[in-house]
C-alpha cells in the first residue's frame, strides 16, 4: 500500500519539534508544505477538544485500534528524551536514535 | 436570539423572494424614460420597496394581519428568463475582478496584522463578497421548479405617442416574446395585468393621454388602468432628485444626470402608482389566490380520505420510468399549486401555510423521485423554520437534505446546491454558528469552479476567523487554499491579499515548510504583478531554507536573484540570512601594547602569555591591583575600551555558513567601520549616548531593523569616502553547508577613535547585505584581548586610536615542526623594525627554557655544530655562556641590544628537543619605545610555535661500585634507538662535575663496536667511573663552571677522530642545567650522584634525508640523564686491602695474616667510626636465618638492566642487599679463622680524608675464607652546627656489615 502519513510532535506555542514523513509511497516535492499545512490546521481542533475533554494524553488519545500501539510506543520514546537532562523541553528532538526509532515504529504499526 | 427577520439572511429573503412583477412595454415609453438616463423599470425601482406598506392581509385564516414591509421585484419580461450559463459567469467573474481592482491600493502596504484581524467582526467583511453571493444565487432565478420567481401581476406600459394605444396594449401581451415560464405552461398565462400609460410631459400637454386613458378604462376595466405623466421639470428650475436612483444604477456614468426631468410632482405619481399596485392590486390578488388554492389543496389533498387517495394514485404511477428531473409538473398539477401555494403564502409572510403546504409538497415529491423539486421545496422549508424561528434543527436537516439531494441529481443541481448552501451558512451565521458555517463554505468550494471556491473559501476562513475562540490555524489554511483557487482562476491580486492574510497568523511560527510556501508564492505573485521590491521582501524570508531540497532551494534562490535584477537596482538588505554569520565565532585580533608574530600566537589564551609575562612587564595596566584601590589615574575611558595603533590592522575573523546545499557566491565581504578623528571624539561620545538611550524606544522591531538598515548604509557610503581609515574587501564562494572563516581588516589612519560596526557583503553580485554586530540581542564572547567578559560588544568593538609606535616583527627561522628527541640546533630570531623610532630594552622570556635558550650574540657568527666541539688548544672552554651564570631566572635580557628603526636584527636561540611529545612554544619579546613621549611606553611581542618532538634514543645507566677500588664505580649504558627509521651514530659519553671521571673500561679498546645504531636497536656499553675529588678541592664553594667540567668517552669507531663536544660549553651546559632541574629535585651537585650527556650524530651521508629535509645542516643529538645514584649513601667508603693468596705451612703453625682496612670519609663533616669484627662461631644462629630468607645467589638489583634510580629509598634497599651478602657468605665458610688484635677499633675521620687500619686474621686451615664478617659504625659528627632542613632527612649515623673479601690460604709444600 503506498500511502504516505507525516508524523508530528507539537510543542506548547505551536512549535513543531519533531517531524518524520513515514509510509511507504514515494515522497513528493508538495507533500512536505501541505501536510505541515493540514497538521497545522488539525491543531485548532485539538485545541479546541482539549477544553472539553481529559482524555488528550498520548497514550489514549487515539480510538483507532492499529494506531493506538503506535502512539503509545512514541510515547515512550518521547518521555524518553524528556528524561535525558540535556534536552529542553520544548527544544528540537533531532535524537537520531529517536528519528529511528519512530520510523521503524512506523513501518511497523502504520 | 436576534429576531430572523433582523438577521442578514432574514433581509435576504425579504428582499429577494418577493412577487415579480413583469413589465412589458413599447420603445417609446424607454425612450421618454432615458431621457433621464433611466429605464422604465430603474425609473420605477426606488419606489418598490415599502418600508411602512400596512396593509392588512388574510390570507386562509380568519384572523387578519398587517403587512409593514413589502417590495416588488420588476422585471422587464425579456429578462424572465433562466440567465445564460456563460454570461452569468462573466459576470460573477466581473464582480471578482473588479473587487480586486479596489484592494489593488494596498497591495503594496504593509500585511494585515493579528490583532487587527480579531477585531474585525462580520460587519467588517469585504462587501463585494455579499454582492458576489448574491450575484451567484440570482444565476437561479426563474428556474421552473420553484414559484418564488415567478411573476406575480404584469405591467404593460405604453406611451402616449404611441399610435393605437389600445392595441399596443393588446399585441404586448399576445407577443410570442413572453417568457418561457409563461409559454411552456410552467405558470399559469391566467396572469394579473396592470395597464399604464406613461406621458412625458415635454410632449405637450396631457390632454391626449387622458383621453386614451378613458378609452383604455373602458376596454381594459376601471381599476387597472392608470395614467403616469412624466419629464415635468423644466430645466434646472427644480431641485435635483437623481440621488434617489444612484444605488439601483450600477454602471452610472457621472456625465449622466439621473432623473433629470423627473419633478417632485412625478416622483410621487410614481411613488402612488407603486403603492396602489402594491396594495390594491398584487397583495389582493395573491390573498385572493393563496385563499382559491388553498381551498382546492384542501379538497383535494387534505383530510385522512385525501390522503389515502393520493398515496394510492402515486403509488400507481411508481412504474413510470424516472425522468432526471422527475415528472413534468403542469401549472395546473396540484403538486404546482401547492408549491405557488406556499411561495405566496411565504411573500405574505404567512410562514405557517408556506410550511404546511411545503411539508405537504415534500413527500409527494419525494414519492415521485422528482429530487430536484424535492430539494427546491425541502431547501423552502428550511428558510420557513428559519423565518419561524421555530426549530433550529428542523431547519438545518432541511438545508442539508436540500444540499445533498441537489447534489445527488448532478451536475444540473450544482448551482443549486449553492445556492442552498449560501443560506445554510448565512442560518448558521445568523446563529453565530461559525464553524459550522465554514464546514459548509468548504462543501460549497468542492462544487464549485475554482474561482468560485475561492470565494468561498476565503469567506470560510473568515468564519473560522469569527469563530469563538477564533481558530486561526483554520483561518490560515483556509486563506492559503482560496488563494491557491484564486490564482487557479488568473486572479493574483486576490491571491496576493489572501496569502497576506494568511502570513498574518503564520507569521512568527516554526513550521517551515508552510513559511516557505506562503512567501514564495507572495513574492513570485508580486513579481508577476511587477512589484519587485515587495516580492524580494517576501522572497527575502525563504532564503534561508535549509531543510528544503536542492531543487527547491535552487528554485528559491534562482527566482529571488531574477526579482533582484529585475527592480534594476542593488537591493540592500538589512541581516541577510545568506550566508549566516556565527556571531560567537566572531573575534576580533587587535594590536595595543601586545602584538603577535602570526595568528597561531593571537589565538593563545591571553591568560597563558599573561602569567608567561609575569615579572617580565612591571607596569602591565591590568596587573592584578587589589579593586579596592582607587583607580590609577589613567584615564578611564582608555581603559574601557581597547587601543590600536595607526596603520596597524585590526583584525576580525568572521565565520560564515551556507545554509543551502547549493554553491553561493559572495563578494565584497568589508567591515563597516567609523572613525571620529581625535577633535570629534567628544561629538562621538555624545552620539553614544544618544544610541544607548535609545534603543528601547522604537518598540516595533521591523522600525528598528529599517532604521538600522539605514544607519549601516549611511555609514558606508561614508566609509567609501573617507580616507582615515583603509578597509580589505574578500571575494569567496562558498559550496553547499560550508563553513568559510573570513578575515576582514581595518587600518585606522588618524588618531581617534574607532567603532566597528558591523559588515557588508554582496550575494551574487546584487544583494547588498548590511550586519550589524551591535546588537543588544547578540553576545559575543571571544573577544580578544579583553579581560572583562561583560563588557557589552558595542565596547569591544570601540578602539582608540593612538598615534604610530613601533612595531616589531619577525620570526625564528629555521624552527622545525618536527623533531627527534635529544636534537639540539642553533636557530635564529629574526627581529624586523619597520618604523623610524628605535626600539631598546628588550627582554625576552620563553616558556619552555628546557627547549629553547637563547644564545649569545657571538653563536650567530660560528659554525655550528664545530662551535661546540672542544677547543683543541685549551683543556677548558673559558667563554662563558652569559646566561649561565644567571640560569635561575628564564628571564633573558638582549642587553643593550637596540634594533634601529627599519633595521632587522638577528639573536641566535639554542634549541633541543628535550622528551618526546607535542610542546607549545611560547617566547614574549618585551621592548620600550625610545622616545618616551609616545603613549605606549612598551610593546610585547608574542611568538608562539608548535613543535612534535618524536622519540629518539632511549637511555638508561645502572651503576654499581667497583669491588677491587675504592672510589671506582662501574657504570653500564643502555641505549635503544626508537626512531622508526633513523640511524644514529653515538658519538660520546660525557660525565658531568669535576668530580667524576669517566673511562672506558679497557682503556685501549673500542666501547661501542658497531657504526651506526640502527632503527630499534639496542646496546648496552660499560665504562668506569672514578671519583677523583681530591680534599684539597674542597676548600671554598663549588662554582658552577666546575661542577660542569666533564669527562668525555669517546663512542665512535676507533680510529675515528671526530673532535669531542663540549659539554661544559654554552649551550649544551645551559641544557643540561635545565634538565637537572627538570630531572632532579636539586640544583646543587650532590656526590652520591653523577649526569651522564650522550651526544649522538646522525650519520653524514644518509641516503634518506629523515625529517623535513634537514639533512644539509648537521645534527646533533644530546641526552641527558642526571642524577644517577652511585648506589652508595654512606659517607663511609672502605676497602680491605691485603694479600689475596696466602702460602703456609700450617704444620708449623696456625698462619697470621696481616691486613689493612683502608676508611675513606667523603662527607663534609668529621665523622667517627668504629670497626668490629665478630667471630663466625658467636653469631651463627642469627645469621643462617638471614641466610634462608635471602637465596638467590646475587640481588636483582645487581642483574637487572633497567631500573629506574630513585633517591629516596636507596639507603635501605642497599643497605638490605649488602645484608645478604653477608648472610650468604656467612654460610659458605667452611673452617674457622679468627681476627686477631682487638675487636673493635675506632677512628676519627677528618672530612674527606683517608685512613688505615690494620687488621690481622689467624687462620688455622688451608682454604678460602670470607672475610666480610665485621661491622662498620659510623656516626658524623656534628661539632655543635644545627641540623638544617634539609640534614634532618640524611642519615647521621649508621652500621653497615663487611664487604665480602675472599682470602684464599694454600699449604705450602
Amino acid at each position: 500500500m503506498a500511502s504516505t502519513a507525516c508524523f508530528i510532535i507539537v510543542s506548547r506555542n505551536d512549535i513543531p519539534i519533531y517531524e518524520a514523513e513515514v509510509g511507504s509511497a514515494l515522497k513528493k516535492e508538495e507533500a512536505a508544505h501541505q501536510h505541515q499545512f493540514i497538521l497545522n490546521a488539525a491543531l485548532d481542533i485539538v485545541q479546541d477538544i482539549a477544553w472539553n475533554t481529559s482524555a488528550m494524553f498520548l497514550k489514549a488519545v487515539d480510538r483507532f485500534n492499529d494506531l493506538v500501539v503506535f502512539f503509545q510506543e512514541v510515547h515512550e520514546l518521547y518521555i524518553k528524551i524528556l528524561l535525558n537532562p540535556l534536552y529542553l523541553p520544548g527544544s528540537r528532538i533531532t535524537s537520531s536514535h529517536f528519528d529511528t526509532k519512530v520510523r521503524g515504529l512506523a513501518r511497523k504499526y502504520l | 436570539m436576534v429576531d430572523p427577520a433582523s438577521s442578514f439572511l432574514g433581509k435576504m429573503l425579504l428582499e429577494e423572494i418577493t412577487p415579480v412583477v413583469m413589465v412589458l412595454r413599447t420603445p417609446l415609453v424607454e425612450e421618454a424614460c432615458l431621457k433621464n438616463g433611466l429605464t422604465f423599470v430603474q425609473m420605477l425601482q426606488p419606489f418598490c420597496v415599502f418600508n411602512n406598506i400596512d396593509v392588512p392581509v388574510r390570507t386562509v385564516s380568519d384572523q387578519p394581519y398587517r403587512l409593514h414591509k413589502f417590495k416588488l421585484r420588476l422585471f422587464y419580461a425579456s429578462d424572465i428568463k433562466q440567465p445564460n450559463v456563460e454570461a452569468a459567469e462573466e459576470h460573477l467573474k466581473e464582480v471578482v475582478t473588479r473587487a480586486a481592482e479596489k484592494d489593488l491600493s494596498d497591495l503594496s502596504s504593509d500585511p494585515p496584522q493579528l490583532d487587527d484581524l480579531l477585531a474585525m467582526n462580520s460587519e467588517s467583511l469585504p462587501l463585494w463578497f455579499k454582492i458576489f453571493n448574491k450575484e451567484l444565487i440570482r444565476t437561479l432565478s426563474f428556474s421552473e421548479h420553484e414559484a418564488f420567481d415567478h411573476p406575480v401581476a404584469c405591467l404593460l406600459v405604453v406611451s402616449s405617442k404611441d399610435e393605437l394605444p389600445i392595441n399596443k396594449f393588446v399585441d404586448l401581451f399576445n407577443t410570442n416574446q413572453l417568457p418561457s415560464l409563461l409559454n411552456d405552461g410552467v405558470m399559469d398565462p391566467k396572469i394579473l395585468k396592470h395597464y399604464l400609460l406613461i406621458h412625458d410631459n415635454q410632449d405637450g400637454s396631457s390632454e391626449k393621454a387622458t383621453n386614451v386613458l378613458t378609452e383604455m378604462r373602458s376596454t381594459f376595466g376601471m381599476n387597472d388602468c392608470r395614467l403616469l405623466c412624466i419629464n415635468s421639470a423644466k430645466d434646472g428650475s427644480e431641485e435635483r432628485i437623481g440621488s434617489l436612483w444612484t444605488p439601483y444604477k450600477t454602471d452610472t456614468s457621472p456625465s449622466q444626470d439621473l432623473g433629470c426631468l423627473l419633478n417632485v410632482n412625478d416622483v410621487s405619481e410614481i411613488k402612488d402608482l407603486m403603492q396602489d399596485l402594491s396594495s390594491k392590486h398584487i397583495i389582493p390578488h395573491m390573498e385572493q389566490k393563496i385563499r382559491v388554492l388553498n381551498q382546492q389543496v384542501s379538497a383535494t389533498r387534505k383530510g385522512f380520505r385525501n390522503q389515502i387517495k393520493n398515496l394510492w394514485w402515486r403509488k400507481g404511477k411508481e412504474d413510470t420510468p424516472d425522468a432526471p428531473n422527475g415528472p413534468m409538473y403542469t401549472f395546473s398539477s396540484i403538486e404546482s399549486q401547492i408549491r405557488v401555494l406556499g411561495d405566496y403564502a411565504f411573500m405574505l409572510r404567512d410562514y405557517e401555510l408556506a410550511l404546511s403546504s411545503c411539508r405537504l409538497l415534500s413527500t409527494d415529491y419525494k414519492i415521485d423521485k422528482s429530487w430536484k423539486r424535492y430539494a427546491g421545496v425541502q431547501e423552502m422549508m428550511a428558510l420557513t423554520y428559519f423565518m419561524l424561528d421555530q426549530s433550529r434543527k428542523e431547519a438545518e436537516n432541511c438545508m442539508e437534505n436540500a444540499f445533498s439531494t441537489y447534489l445527488k441529481i448532478g451536475s444540473t443541481g450544482q448551482r443549486n446546491a449553492t445556492r442552498c448552501g449560501l443560506w445554510w451558512v448565512e442560518m448558521l451565521k445568523a446563529k453565530e454558528q461559525y464553524k459550522e458555517a465554514a464546514g459548509v463554505y468548504f462543501r460549497i468550494s468542492s462544487e464549485e469552479p475554482s474561482l468560485h471556491a475561492a470565494v468561498m473559501l476565503e469567506q470560510a476562513s473568515f468564519c473560522y476567523l469569527f469563530s469563538n475562540p477564533p481558530m486561526l490555524r483554520k483561518y490560515g489554511f483556509h486563506l492559503v487554499l482560496a488563494g491557491n483557487r484564486y490564482y487557479m482562476s488568473d486572479q493574483k491580486k486576490h491571491s496576493i491579499r489572501t496569502y497576506r492574510s494568511a502570513l498574518s497568523v503564520y507569521k512568527g511560527n516554526s513550521w517551515s515548510f508552510i513559511k516557505d510556501h506562503v512567501h514564495f508564492h507572495v513574492g513570485k505573485w508580486y513579481a508577476f504583478l511587477g512589484i519587485f521590491d515587495v516580492a524580494v521582501k517576501h522572497m527575502l524570508e525563504i532564503l534561508a531554507c535549509s531543510h528544503q531540497s536542492v531543487m527547491t532551494q535552487e528554485l528559491f534562490l534562482k527566482d529571488f536573484l531574477q526579482n533582484v535584477e529585475k527592480m534594476g537596482k542593488t537591493y540592500e538588505v538589512f541581516r541577510l540570512q545568506l550566508p549566516i554569520i556565527n556571531m560567537s565565532s566572531l573575534k576580533v585580533v587587535f594590536e595595543d601594547y601586545r602584538t603577535y608574530a602570526s595568528t597561531a600566537a593571537a589565538n593563545v589564551r591571553e591568560s597563558l602569555w599573561q602569567s608567561l609575562e609575569e615579572d617580565m612587564v612591571h607596569s602591565l595596566p591590568m596587573s592584578r591591583s587589589n579593586w579596592l584601590e582607587p583607580e590609577a589615574k589613567s584615564s578611564k575611558k582608555d581603559k574601557d575600551s581597547n587601543v590600536c595603533v595607526v596603520g596597524e590592522a585590526i583584525k576580525m575573523d568572521i565565520e560564515f555558513k551556507n545554509p543551502l546545499q547549493i554553491p553561493i557566491s559572495i563578494s565584497g565581504v568589508s567591515l563597516i567601520c567609523q572613525l571620529f578623528p581625535r577633535s570629534e571624539v567628544a561629538e562621538c561620545e555624545l552620539t553614544e549616548k544618544d544610541a544607548h538611550a535609545h534603543p528601547y524606544e522604537s518598540a516595533s522591531g521591523e522600525k528598528n531593523d529599517a532604521e538600522e538598515l539605514r544607519k549601516l548604509t549611511s555609514n558606508w557610503e561614508l566609509n567609501s569616502g573617507v580616507s582615515s581609515f583603509a578597509l580589505s574587501e574578500v571575494v569567496f564562494s562558498m559550496r553547499g553547508g560550508e563553513t568559510t572563516v573570513v578575515q576582514l581588516t581595518v587600518t585606522p589612519k588618524v588618531e581617534g577613535v574607532l567603532k566597528i560596526i558591523g559588515v557588508r557583503w554582496k550575494l551574487s553580485d546584487s544583494v547588498v547585505s548590511y550586519y550589524n554586530f551591535d546588537s543588544d540581542h547578540v553576545k559575543k564572547k571571544n573577544i580578544k584581548g579583553r579581560k572583562k567578559s561583560s563588557q557589552s560588544s558595542s565596547k569591544n568593538l570601540k578602539f582608540v586610536v593612538i598615534k604610530s609606535v613601533p612595531k616589531l616583527e619577525g620570526c625564528i627561522r629555521h624552527l622545525p615542526g618536527k623533531i627527534y628527541a635529544g636534537d639540539t640546533r642553533r636557530l635564529v630570531l629574526e627581529l624586523k623594525n619597520q618604523s623610524d623610532i628605535s626600539v631598546k630594552n628588550m627582554k625576552m622570556k620563553i616558556s619552555h627554557p628546557r627547549f629553547v635558550i637563547p644564545g649569545s650574540l657571538e653563536d650567530l657568527n660560528v659554525e655550528f655544530p664545530s662551535c661546540l666541539e672542544k677547543n683543541s688548544n685549551s683543556e677548558h672552554n673559558d667563554v662563558q655562556p652569559s646566561s649561565s651564570k644567571q640560569p635561575k631566572s628564564s628571564l633573558f635580557s638582549f642587553e643593550d641590544a637596540a634594533i634601529q628603526g627599519g633595521t632587522t636584527f638577528f639573536w641566535p636561540l639554542w634549541l633541543r628537543a628535550a622528551v618526546p611529545g607535542r610542546i607549545s612554544l611560547y617566547l614574549s619579546l618585551y621592548y620600550e619605545m625610545e622616545n618616551l613621549s609616545s603613549e605606549m611606553k612598551y610593546r610585547i611581542f608574542r611568538i608562539h610555535y608548535d613543535l612534535e618532538v618524536l622519540q629518539s634514543l632511549d637511555l638508561s645507566f645502572q651503576i654499581s661500585p667497583c669491588p677491587s677500588k675504592l672510589q671506582e664505580f662501574l657504570v653500564r649504558m643502555d641505549v635503544v634507538n626508537r626512531t622508526s627509521s633513523e640511524n644514529l651514530q653515538l658519538h660520546q659519553l660525557s660525565s658531568v662535575g669535576h668530580q667524576w671521571e669517566i673511562s672506558p673500561l679497557q682503556p685501549n679498546e673500542a666501547i661501542c663496536p658497531l657504526q651506526l645504531l640502527k632503527a630499534g636497536q639496542a646496546l648496552s656499553c660499560f665504562f668506569k667511573l672514578k671519583n677523583c675529588r681530591k680534599s684539597s678541592m674542597f676548600e671554598g664553594s663549588i662554582s658552577f663552571h666546575s661542577l660542569l667540567q666533564g669527562h668525555d668517552v669517546r663512542l665512535g669507531p676507533q680510529g675515528s677522530d671526530k673532535a669531542l663536544f663540549d659539554v661544559s660549553g654554552s649551550a649544551l651546559a645551559d641544557f643540561h642545567h635545565h634538565e637537572r632541574l627538570q630531572q632532579g629535585k636539586s640544583i646543587q651537585g650532590q656526590q652520591g650522584t653523577v649526569d651522564f650527556i650522550l651526544i649522538s650524530q646522525l650519520p653524514k651521508n644518509r641516503a634518506d634525508h629523515g625529517l623535513e629535509g634537514q639533512s644539509d645542516l648537521p645534527q646533533l643529538f644530546s641526552h641527558h640523564s642526571c642524577h644517577h645514584s652511585i648506589a652508595s649513601t654512606s659517607p663511609v667508603w672502605w676497602l680491605m686491602n691485603g694479600p689475596r693468596t696466602v702460602h703456609h705451612n700450617f704444620t708449623v703453625s696456625f698462619c697470621e695474616i696481616r691486613l689493612g682496612m683502608a676508611i675513606h670519609n667523603s662527607s663534609k663533616e668529621a665523622i667517627s667510626i668504629r670497626m668490629s669484627t665478630l667471630d663466625v662461631t658467636s653469631s651463627d644462629g642469627q645469621l643462617s636465618d638471614v641466610a634462608a630468607a635471602a637465596q638467590d645467589p646475587i640481588s636483582s638489583e645487581n642483574q637487572g638492566g633497567w631500573h629506574n634510580v630513585s633517591l629516596g629509598n636507596d639507603i635501605k634497599v642497599t643497605s638490605d642487599a649488602l645484608g645478604t651478602q653477608f648472610g650468604k657468605s656467612s654460610s659458605d665458610v667452611m673452617a674457622p679463622f679468627v681476627w686477631a688484635a682487638s675487636s673493635s677499633t675506632r677512628v676519627e675521620l677528618e672530612p674527606m680524608s683517608t685512613t688505615e687500619v690494620p687488621l690481622k686474621i689467624c687462620v688455622f686451615a688451608p682454604g678460602t675464607y670470607n672475610l666480610s664478617n665485621y661491622t662498620m659504625h659510623w656516626e658524623v659528627k656534628l661539632l655543635g652546627v644545627p641540623l638544617s632542613a634539609g640534614d634532618r632527612t640524611r642519615q647521621l649515623s649508621g652500621r653497615s656489615p663487611g664487604h665480602p673479601y675472599y682470602i684464599t690460604v694454600l699449604q705450602s709444600p
